[in-house]
């Protein structure tokens, strides 16, 4: 009796505190980037929430992207938010795996935008055939070019392996280095070795690779780095390589000196800030090594998760409903200039890149996330200075490959 | 007379009161602490804990009532008879205590977690109930990293940066000889050079990337005198074609540890010449003159007469180079990441990019590596620790 009426003056006296509050429900987001127009995007998908949802106290937080990826372990053990960002794909294996993501099927198959309009993308929210997470936004990959260059050299778009070689023959005649690239952060280098790897053997070889399933010394995998050797020779990469950003990598490509880059379409804005306009640059696709093979593209996505910890999971869950409307996809991916993964959203026609890569990605047999993302974060680590150290050296191969089976064998587990 | 038998025996009496009063706040300290901001009581009854949560740094509350709480303590036990006898042999304990506390949790505790650790495969994750997610695996981590080829990478590059790092002492020395003179404006100079030592590592750091960056850096732009000239390129812009290309020193396997080195060095070679400048102040010019009247000049004077009188500065000199040296994670952070291809690891950093560096997640296997970390140092540390304790003999 005595214990219940503490409580019950303890309540009072907190209660006190909070000079009435009203009781609303809450939801507490968690976001990770602060570039002013990914931030902005983000802010004004949480504005219209709100507006739909005047009966919701929304605490929208904001984080570095970087220091993220290691708050994020605190953050769904301890103090979780309703709402999260991460990464799908293999990345978000360890935190399914630990039990520490909320399993959102039945609002996959509920919802009627998740339902329908997200099949591309729906194996990637995959793990144990359920969907832990909803994707906000995704980009394509592919080689980005001087177009001038190319009309001086009276060169076109390179649709199979020998075009692209021959291409190269004729820049570095000119005098350009073929392509420019910076792998001191390692991940450029992931992108070249993807799609070397999907266009040489394929979507089902990339995924078993990634993992796992393959070793690095099989003869597919042999084959890959044949075809990267051969590029590295024919159409050589900037000397400097190792010591760039891929930021520092765009210098060369501006001024003229190297005429393409396989790159993500978020570096489109940093080509324009370069100097370069719409007429200089251009788009195409990785092209055709093996004949016949199912073009997969790489397509890495961003998405939100609701923390296994979550105290507001009903809204949290009204939030990710919200996210995947074809209007809230449009207008965010609209203002960061990338591809919403609904399939009835609309896109910025007037960007000629995002066209390119909506034909690219709508019309591709596979999407892939990216080597870093796919792979265990380990392997991935291990597996890019293999790619660093045989782009700098190409007689270490039978070296890099073994010393990645004995981590393979180590990471998966 | 009879005042003083009563005050000596008041001093040694419990004082009921001061330990009732202690008693009582304690208690209500840690009630407060246990049963009500940390638990569900409240978010249970009302629902409000998330409103307080929002609104009150939770964290400052906890933290006030811990101090209250050990504060409680501290009188409850400077309140007890036993404690009022004893108090010349346990007050010092008792300043110790809160110090000795946290060296225990964040020092002592975490070594043998660590050393725990590395005896597991864990991705640094516990479930959603709290329980741990790794799993036993003995000496396999051991066995790993025996057979890690990035493993030999980085201890060869520890024993590198602490051989090559010992170059600031005797540079240092012979910047500080030849700074110990009396010119005008000496002092300028002298903090011209210590100046790196007060420039953070992390600055020193990136000054030197951009100065070794083939591109653009100080040293491309000295190359370019000699090797480089400027062409117009096909679209029309300047470019430099040169005959042989400036050498790309953090981005070759060979050259990038004794680049963050030489890096390094600078603020290191600084830090010296200050402890050697101090030292000379104190050499006695008696020897001096004495030395000169043996006919000792030169080398000779330095080494006989000199050197032996900077010992302690020598000793001091060392023992914070090694330091430098096993610090080099901020400069290897800043300029490479480990990179090329890992080739300029240090155990620390290796460790570090395996446990945590961008999700890694291998918990066990950096365990492991700061295991070995943690055994060298232990042999440098207990040879100074000796060296320190022969030295104090000798002085008593």
């Amino acid at each position: 009796m005595s214990f219940s009426f503490t409580k019950l003056a303890l309540g009072a006296a907190i209660g006190g505190l909070l000079s009435g509050a009203a009781i609303a429900s809450d939801l507490v987001i968690t976001f990770d980037d602060l570039n002013p127009d990914k931030k902005a995007a983000y802010e004004a998908a949480v504005d219209a929430f709100k507006a739909a949802n005047p009966d919701i106290n929304v605490i929208a937080n904001n984080g570095d992207r970087e220091a993220h990826k290691s708050t994020i372990r605190n953050a769904l053990q301890n103090d979780a938010p309703d709402v999260i960002t991460w990464y799908p794909g293999n990345r978000m294996g360890p935190f399914v795996d630990a039990g520490l993501f909320m399993d959102i099927s039945d609002l996959w198959a509920s919802d009627e935008n998740l339902s329908g309009k997200f099949n591309a993308i729906k194996p990637t929210m995959s793990r144990d055939g359920k969907q832990w997470g909803v994707p906000y936004s995704y980009y394509q990959w592919g080689v980005y070019y001087r177009k001038d260059i190319y009309d001086k050299l009276g060169l076109s778009e390179p649709a199979t392996w020998e075009e692209l070689l021959g291409n190269c023959d004729a820049l570095k005649e000119a005098g350009v280095t073929p392509f420019t690239i910076g792998t001191k952060f390692l991940w450029t280098a992931a992108g070249v070795f993807d799609y070397l790897n999907l266009r040489t053997n394929g979507y089902d070889v990339h995924n078993d690779l990634t993992a796992g399933k393959i070793k690095y010394t099989d003869d597919r995998i042999r084959a890959t780095f044949a075809k990267w050797e051969e590029m590295l020779d024919r159409c050589s990469f900037v000397s400097t390589h190792a010591t760039m950003s891929w930021q520092d990598a765009i210098s060369p490509f501006a001024k003229g000196d190297a005429a393409m880059y396989v790159m993500g379409n978020f570096s489109v804005g940093q080509y324009k800030d370069a100097g370069l306009t719409d007429e200089q640059i251009d788009f195409f696709q990785f092209p055709e090594i093996t004949a016949g093979l199912p073009r997969a593209e790489e397509a890495p996505a961003d998405a939100f998760f609701i923390p296994a910890k979550a105290k507001n999971v009903d809204n949290a869950k009204k939030f990710l409903a919200f996210i995947a409307t074809p209007e809230v996809q449009g207008d965010w991916n609209k203002a960061i200039g990338q591809l919403p993964p609904n399939a009835d959203a609309e896109i910025n026609t007037e960007d000629k890149f995002i066209v390119e890569g909506m034909e690219t990605l709508s019309t591709a047999a596979g999407l892939a996330q990216f080597y870093d993302r796919d792979a265990p974060a380990a392997m991935a680590k291990a597996g890019m200075e293999g790619f660093q150290k045989f782009m700098l050296d190409p007689s270490t191969l039978d070296e890099v490959l073994e010393g990645l089976d004995k981590v393979q064998a180590e990471v998966y587990k | 007379m009879t005042t003083t038998t009563l005050n000596s025996t008041n001093r040694f009496d419990t004082s009921t009161t001061q330990i009732g009063v202690s008693a009582v706040v304690l208690a209500v300290c840690l009630f407060v602490l246990f049963f009500v901001v940390s638990t569900s009581m409240i978010q249970e009854m009302f629902g409000l804990a998330r409103q307080i949560e929002a609104r009150v740094p939770t964290f400052f509350i906890r933290m006030v009532l811990l101090i209250a709480a050990l504060a409680a303590a501290f009188f409850m036990v400077t309140g007890t008879s036993y404690y009022k006898r004893n108090k010349v042999a346990l007050a010092p304990w008792l300043f110790l205590a809160l110090g000795l506390g946290f060296f225990l949790l964040y020092v002592i505790v975490p070594i043998f977690q660590s050393l725990s650790y590395s005896f597991t495969r864990w991705d640094g994750l516990y479930d959603i109930n709290g329980v741990w997610t790794g799993e036993w695996v003995g000496l396999h981590n051991y066995k790993v990293l025996l057979d890690d080829p990035n493993f030999y990478t980085s201890l060869k590059n520890n024993l590198l940066w602490l051989l090559l790092f010992m170059l600031a002492v005797p540079i240092g020395l012979f910047i500080a000889l030849f700074l110990n003179q009396t010119v005008t404006g000496i002092r300028i100079y002298k903090s011209l050079f210590f100046f790196p030592f007060v420039i953070s590592q992390v600055v020193v750091g990136l000054i030197f990337t951009w100065a070794y960056n083939p591109e653009f850096g100080l040293l491309s732009e000295v190359w370019s005198w000699f090797f480089c000239e400027m062409k117009e390129n096909i679209v029309g812009n300047m470019t430099r074609v040169c005959s042989v290309d400036p050498p790309s020193i953090l981005g070759d396997e060979n050259m990038a540890t004794y680049g963050i080195i030489a890096a390094g060095l600078w603020p290191q070679i600084a830090y010296c010449m200050i402890l050697y400048l101090t030292g000379l102040n104190n050499v006695s010019s008696d020897q001096i003159e004495a030395g000169q009247l043996d006919g000792a000049k030169g080398w000779k004077m330095l080494w006989h007469v000199v050197l032996p009188q900077l010992k302690p500065a020598t000793f001091i000199a060392v023992v914070v180079t090694v330091i430098g040296a096993l610090r080099s994670f901020d400069m290897i952070a800043t300029m490479t990441q480990g990179g090329p291809f890992g080739s300029t690891n240090v155990l620390a950093y290796y460790m570090y990019d395996q446990a945590v560096g961008e999700g890694v997640g291998r918990y066990g296997y950096g365990s492991a590596i700061a295991t070995v970390l943690f055994f060298i140092m232990l042999i440098y540390i207990s040879y100074f620790l000796w060296r320190m304790y022969q030295d104090e003999k000798e002085g008593h």
